[in-house]
């Protein structure tokens, strides 16, 4: 006797939908009529040499122009720390709230959601236009800048990461005749802590980054550097900066690396 | 009986932690910041957040809609030009799949891509296709692949190495196991990565405004400029809402796509 093979599921009725639907969004984005996108492949083809003469230009750094980027980038090293610190030290207790087994009130927990996805949902540079009008220019609004995206940032991927796990140990807790509050302090924070320490590396890695476009609305760091040097057409110290914003990012890769090892 | 060991010692978390504080103490006391500024911040936030919404100015709303449009455009056309060039140089650079000097050139590349603010792509781009959405969306696709072929490079390494075995026991080469074995495996995660490119290109494309490349962060930061605060109020409040729609339809595939279909009648818990 010989076994029949199941027909294979028929799935490319939906696939064909999908594709519908995504081929469907494309038009839509590509119609200047509306707000799209007007694809000018043809200026590519004609005005192509441009972009290779910055590119060409950008390839000879002027190392001469390194010392005058210590100061700045110290700065930026600075503001990125303590940007990240701060929201660090804010984002335990408001990741707690956000997360259903720390903060099974269901209003509380709502209400922090909702303030971090607000907060979020506004784009860094947004924030650093706005606050350099507030506050004017300097380091400060780019230090504010960066904890309210790094509170955003760690709040909302530790607080995920507790809801999708098991916490056998909360439950135990409770069995105990623990409330909360000393479930949380005594079972959650610890376990919970390497996660923390995994985003709260990453938001300072993210916070060098972003700094260099800070400076452009005057917000302090390499970045205003940047944006002067680039405004002078002086391409060669621009690749300086570029180059000495890659190494500073991969140090500091490299030295959470070493960090994110010790802590978890 | 046996005695209880002694405590682990916790001198070296204790220097570690007092080097922490060090380094963040010394960040705190040398940099140049205006603290007194952060005393005025409250009034200063309640005054303009009082100029911004408690009368926001609605009539320019149809010019926000068409600006918000073209910042979801260049997003979307972004994230498409970028996942199209990074999925297929990301497996190049996956260990097992290409050669070791193509892998580590490759690497070099995104590493570097990585490094370059998106804004300085967009300035040198500029030149090339001028002060058009289109250099947005190019801009957008660019910068991504650094950060997009990395994760598509981590990805295909994750992956278990048993299903492309059993492809290269059934006599399959190179090619065939890409294909056949970590394709299908990392295809689902990969689609996920793709529209979260989409979702951080959304933030990203309110960057691109400054420079001059349209959406709706150029508006925004024209009417901070000008001091409207009634119309930034406005924007504002378009680019939230915008944005928290994208992150919810978007978050609902992305989960849809990692998890799989609810199960339907058989859910027991309820």
């Amino acid at each position: 006797m010989t076994l029949a093979v199941p027909p294979r599921p028929r799935t490319w009725p939906r696939t064909l939908v999908v594709l519908a639907a995504l081929a469907g969004l494309t038009v839509l984005t590509c119609l200047p009529a509306i707000g799209g996108v007007e694809l000018d492949f043809a200026s590519i083809a004609k005005n192509w040499r441009h972009g290779a003469t910055k590119l060409a230009q950008l390839a000879q750094p002027d190392l001469r122009f390194l010392p005058r980027t210590w100061v700045p980038m110290l700065e930026t090293v600075q503001m990125a720390i303590i940007g990240a610190v701060a929201a660090a030290v804010v984002s335990v207790p408001l990741t707690l709230w956000a997360a259903r087994p720390t903060n099974p009130n269901t209003p509380t927990r709502t209400i922090v959601r909702t303030v971090i996805n607000v907060i979020r949902s506004v784009p860094d540079l947004v924030y650093a236009t706005i606050l350099v009008a507030l506050v004017g220019v300097g380091a400060l609004p780019g230090l504010l800048t960066l904890f309210l995206f790094d509170i955003g940032v760690v709040v909302k991927l530790v607080s995920e990461a507790i809801d999708s796990d098991r916490h056998p140990y909360l439950e135990a807790s409770r069995a105990a005749g623990a409330t909360q509050l000393q479930a949380n302090r005594a079972l959650a924070l610890p376990q919970t802590l390497p996660l923390f320490a995994n985003q709260w590396l990453y938001a300072l890695e993210l916070n060098v980054r972003i700094s260099a476009i800070l400076g452009i609305v005057g917000a302090g760091g390499i970045g205003r550097l940047l944006n002067e040097r680039f405004g002078f057409y002086a391409y060669d110290d621009v690749s300086v900066i570029i180059l000495e914003i890659l190494v500073v990012v991969i140090l500091i890769e490299v030295l959470s690396n070493l960090l994110r090892r010790r802590l978890t | 009986m046996t005695a209880l060991p002694a405590p682990p010692s916790k001198l070296p978390a204790t220097l570690w932690s007092l080097a922490a504080s060090a380094v963040v103490l010394a960040c705190i006391a040398f940099l140049d910041v205006d603290w007194a500024g952060l005393l005025g911040l409250p009034a200063a936030t309640w005054e303009y957040g009082a100029l911004m919404f408690g009368d926001p100015t609605w009539d320019k709303l149809p010019r926000a809609l068409f600006e918000t449009w073209r910042s979801i455009s260049m997003a979307w056309l972004g994230a498409i030009g970028c996942v199209v060039v990074s999925i297929p140089l990301g497996m190049l650079a996956a260990g097992g799949v290409g050669p070791a000097w193509l892998r580590y050139g490759l690497r070099g590349v995104f590493a570097v891509i990585r490094a370059v603010p998106e804004v300085i792509i967009a300035l040198i781009l500029l030149t090339v296709t001028g002060l058009t959405p289109f250099t947005g969306a190019l801009a957008l696709a660019i910068a991504g692949i650094g950060t997009q072929a990395k994760w598509t490079y981590e990805t295909i390494e994750s992956l278990d190495d048993g299903a492309a075995e059993a492809v290269a026991a059934a006599g399959g080469g190179r090619a065939a196991a890409l294909r056949w074995a970590l394709w299908p495996a990392a295809l689902p995660t990969l689609l996920s990565f793709a529209l979260y490119r989409f979702e951080l290109n959304i933030r990203m494309s309110a960057v691109l405004g400054l420079v001059g490349a349209g959406g709706v962060g150029q508006m925004l930061a024209n009417y901070t400029n000008f001091r409207e605060w009634g119309t930034v109020g406005m924007l504002l409040i378009v680019v939230i809402v915008a944005t928290m729609l994208v992150d919810t339809v978007s978050g609902a595939i992305r989960r849809r796509i990692m998890e799989g279909a609810p199960s339907r009648g058989m859910d027991r818990s309820r």
